[in-house]
């Protein structure tokens, strides 16, 4: 790699415009964006769903669809202009010069092809002169660069043996194969958890010091950003907001957007006496419901040893079965009126003990108590009678609706059935839309006509209108973008505390879990390893785990 | 959920020119409404056939003013005629199965989808050894055992087809049985029914819908294949298949319109059928609906 001057920015994008050829008219994607790029520079684009940072990346990347058109602006790279349509040119810098590592790891990996092999493939793709022996060589010491261990079996392993992280680790080697200059990261670490999201920046925060590449680091969320970029970039509706050196821009932003954007995130409170002070505030705040029983009294519901495992049959020939175990002896407790909340990684079984609370699976043995009526969870939800005791808020609001049926189809059926109420359907539903601030003109629509947070919304309204006492939340907010994130869990505090519903919140994010939760259960691989309020949990807990999830946690944003 | 993709479906043709297929097919449909008005004569009255002018070749004028522009069978019947009658016949068995199979393939499907477990295990059993049989050996059984009959020969293409939906729906109503929409709605204890038919049906049905038109195209082969080998309608009332087969004696004697001119006929109506059913098809598959 040769060296330039510091001063002669590496990739320089001026005024540049994007429009959207869609039936319905033109749609200006990117409105007069300006940036430039220096040699070992990261530089961070953040905005919200829609904001168009995307499409920047791919326009730089020459991976726009042919309904893109480039109104105006240029992009130039080296000293030469980027031609979109020039695909000779791009021949020569695509996976060469400039690459790009994409959300999602699994659909970024050929899955037919082992890893290593198909690290070569590219290696050898991007260089003429190299003989495979080299290629194999240079493949392992990039895996080893990337920090894959154990090469001499792993090489010839295929991506379902890996770990998310460790496939997007392989994605980054073959992305640095052709020895680029710049690296397009489109949300690389959304995909995975917390503390393995923690290790990928650091990595790629090292590749960028070791071997002076520049990356462009795609992102919707301001923790990533806050970790490792040099300088931001805030995007809104195709136009950039603000943009500067990331200290400078995250200690004192200059936009109202950009403010509010930080204002959003989820902050984490690990200690300090006024803080204490505040919780007890908000523990103390009278409930406004005129329940009998005062809210963390006693508990509304009691599973106890709750198993589950799931069976494979690996061999269909064979029928020899292979059990995982999803949830080991799990005992959780519902505080009546409280937010309960359960924090784990991918594959801990939080999930699952929701889904088997609201009767929607079955568990392999224990028992749920709720309001001294015992269920057996081993017996479908229909015939323990458990099915239908909880409603659940889900993670997609996109795919929680039924697409098929108008808003206040959906609704309507909830009050019919659920609350069992056959009078007046309409005006209890429009009664509910008001208080979660929907406007009633949605009622007529259909799913796929209203945006993610107003989906979220009739999600809890659905949830709320069968009148439950318990409501599961799997990870309601992890598909909203921060501003709408901040609403809807705002919404659910109120809720809560105005109708007295009790409920667990699942989710992986300790910020969120704190801020709503009065006490928490942290899952790791079905068992509950820690447990205890808000405050045990986030200021004396001593348990490995707990601390290693809280210290993942972006610095910025912890307190 | 059907009206929207109705106005989905109207909304892609009302720009397009209306296509030659589409044409033929509202033509036939037309002709076979009207047989009875421009029909020259009832083939199934024998009042109306002169015995004696059997096998008159195209154009021939006949005794009582009929112009035999087709010719006549072997019984005296005119050509055109027979053609424009069996229309009504083949086009009736066929549409009528394939909607009653549909109703119950598609049923079956999301059934088995929905239930899983037992359930799925036997009626997908039933859909695979329906399958693996050929289906004119199916049919060939259903009438053999039913006995001949409009009625029974509608049956015979229901059984042929009905496993076809339920294969398919089966697999798209699996996928959809995993999305939260469909857990919300066990949470609320909706009843089974309304689940099937409000909640997993509309949102698997779009790729059954194409299925449809492909289907009926095979159901008036089908019938044709049938009424060819004398298991299906009644002598008396001539198919366009059991009207080839009339004439299938007489080829070697050089009177090729008794089977030539329904066998068009017929090759016109699959043909247009089944162009029609790829527009449907094509204007229902979301990767081709840009611009």
């Amino acid at each position: 790699m040769t060296l330039h001057s510091t001063q002669e920015p590496l990739l320089v994008v001026s005024n540049l415009t994007l429009t959207y050829r869609a039936t319905a008219g033109l749609t200006t994607i990117l409105r007069d964006v300006s940036l430039s790029l220096q040699r070992g520079e990261i530089l961070g684009v953040i905005g919200e769903s829609g904001a168009g940072k995307s499409s920047l990346g791919n326009a730089i990347l020459g991976l726009l669809s042919p309904d893109f058109e480039r109104t105006t602006g240029t992009i130039l790279f080296d000293g030469k202009p980027l031609d979109g349509n020039n695909e000779r040119q791009w021949d020569t810098i695509r996976g060469r010069r400039i690459s790009a590592i994409f959300q999602d790891h699994t659909a970024s990996l050929d899955p037919l092809m082992a890893i290593g092999p198909q690290l070569e493939e590219t290696i050898l793709a991007t260089k003429d002169t190299m003989s495979r022996r080299q290629a194999r060589d240079e493949a392992i010491q990039l895996l080893t660069r990337v920090g894959i261990p154990d090469l001499d079996q792993r090489y010839h392993h295929y991506p379902h043996q890996f770990s998310g992280g460790q496939r997007q680790r392989a994605v980054i080697a073959i992305a640095l194969a052709g020895r680029p200059d710049i690296i397009i990261a489109d949300e690389p670490t959304s995909a995975l958890d917390a503390t393995v999201q923690k290790q990928i920046l650091y990595l790629l925060r090292e590749l960028v010091e070791e071997t002076n590449v520049s990356i462009i680091l795609v992102t919707h969320d301001m923790g990533v950003v806050s970790e490792i970029t040099d300088s931001v970039i805030v995007m809104r509706h195709g136009e950039i907001v603000e943009q500067g050196p990331t200290s400078s821009l995250l200690d004192a932003p200059q936009r109202t957007y950009t403010r509010s954007l930080l204002a959003a995130v989820p902050r984490l409170r690990v200690s300090g006496a006024g803080e204490r002070k505040e919780r007890t505030e908000h523990l103390n705040d009278p409930p406004l419901y005129s329940g009998s029983a005062e809210p963390g009294a006693s508990p509304i519901l009691v599973a106890q040893g709750i198993t589950k495992c799931f069976s494979g049959r690996r061999f269909a020939l064979l029928r020899k079965r292979t059990q995982t175990a999803a949830l080991q002896d799990v005992c959780v407790q519902l505080d009546r009126g409280l937010i309960t909340g359960i924090v784990g990684e991918s594959g801990s079984g939080k999930s699952t003990i929701g889904r088997i609370i609201a009767g929607l699976e079955t568990a392999g043995g224990g028992k749920i108590e709720i309001d001294d009526t015992c269920f057996d969870p081993s017996r479908s939800g229909s015939r323990s009678g458990l099915l239908g005791k909880v409603q659940m808020i889900f993670q997609d609001p996109a795919m929680s609706l039924n697409p098929r049926m108008s808003i206040s189809e959906s609704l309507r059926e909830s009050v019919r059935f659920g609350a069992a109420m056959a009078k007046d359907e309409l005006s209890i539903v429009g009664t509910m839309m008001d208080r979660l601030g929907l406007a009633r003109s949605l009622l007529p629509r259909y799913p796929h006509q209203l945006s993610g947070g107003q989906k979220q919304r009739i999600c809890i309204a659905r949830a709320l209108l069968a009148g439950p006492s318990i409501i599961v939340a799997d990870e309601p907010t992890s598909a909203l973008d921060v501003s709408v994130q901040a609403e809807i869990v705002q919404l659910l505090k109120e809720t809560v505390r105005e109708r007295g519903i009790s409920m667990l919140f699942i989710s992986h994010d300790l910020a969120l879990v704190q801020e709503l939760c009065s006490s928490i259960y942290i899952f790791k691989d079905g068992r509950v390893e820690d447990a205890g309020s808000s405050e045990f949990i986030f200021t004396h807990s001593q348990n490995p785990y707990t601390r290693s999830l809280i210290d993942a946690r972006p610095r910025r944003f912890t307190h | 959920m059907k009206a929207n993709t109705l106005r989905a479906l109207w909304k892609r043709h009302r720009g397009m020119s209306i296509s030659l297929p589409g044409f033929l097919l509202a033509a036939y449909v037309l002709l076979a409404l009207a047989a009875p008005l421009i029909a020259p004569q009832n083939p199934y009255d024998p009042l109306q056939i002169y015995g004696w002018e059997a096998s008159s070749p195209p154009g021939t004028m006949g005794g009582p003013g009929y112009f035999y522009l087709l010719g006549t069978d072997g019984l005296g019947r005119d050509i055109l005629s027979t053609i424009l009658y069996g229309l009504r016949i083949s086009l009736v068995v066929s549409i009528t199965s394939t909607v009653v199979a549909a109703l119950i393939g598609l049923t079956a499907g999301v059934s088995a989808a929905y239930f899983g477990r037992w359930v799925d295990v036997v009626i997908m059993r039933i859909v695979d050894l329906q399958l693996s049989l050929p289906t004119i050996l199916v049919a060939l059984i259903a009438i053999v055992t039913l006995g001949p009959g409009i009625d029974r020969i509608i049956l015979a293409i229901i059984i042929v087809q009905w496993a076809t939906y339920a294969r398919v729906i089966r697999g798209v109503a699996l996928s959809e049985t995993g999305k939260p929409y469909l857990d919300a709605a066990r949470l609320l204890r909706l009843p089974t029914r309304r689940v099937l038919f409000r909640h997993l049906l509309p949102n698997s049905i779009a790729p059954a819908i194409t299925l449809i038109p492909i289907e009926l195209g095979h159901a008036v082969a089908l019938e044709a294949t049938l009424s060819f080998l004398g298991l299906g309608v009644p002598v008396d009332k001539p198919s366009l298949g059991s009207t080839v087969a009339n004439g299938f004696q007489y080829l070697m004697t050089g009177q090729y319109w008794i089977s030539l001119f329904p066998g068009l006929a017929l090759f016109g109506l699959i043909a247009s059928i089944n162009f029609v059913g790829e527009g449907v098809r094509r204007s229902l598959d979301p990767r081709s609906r840009s611009v």
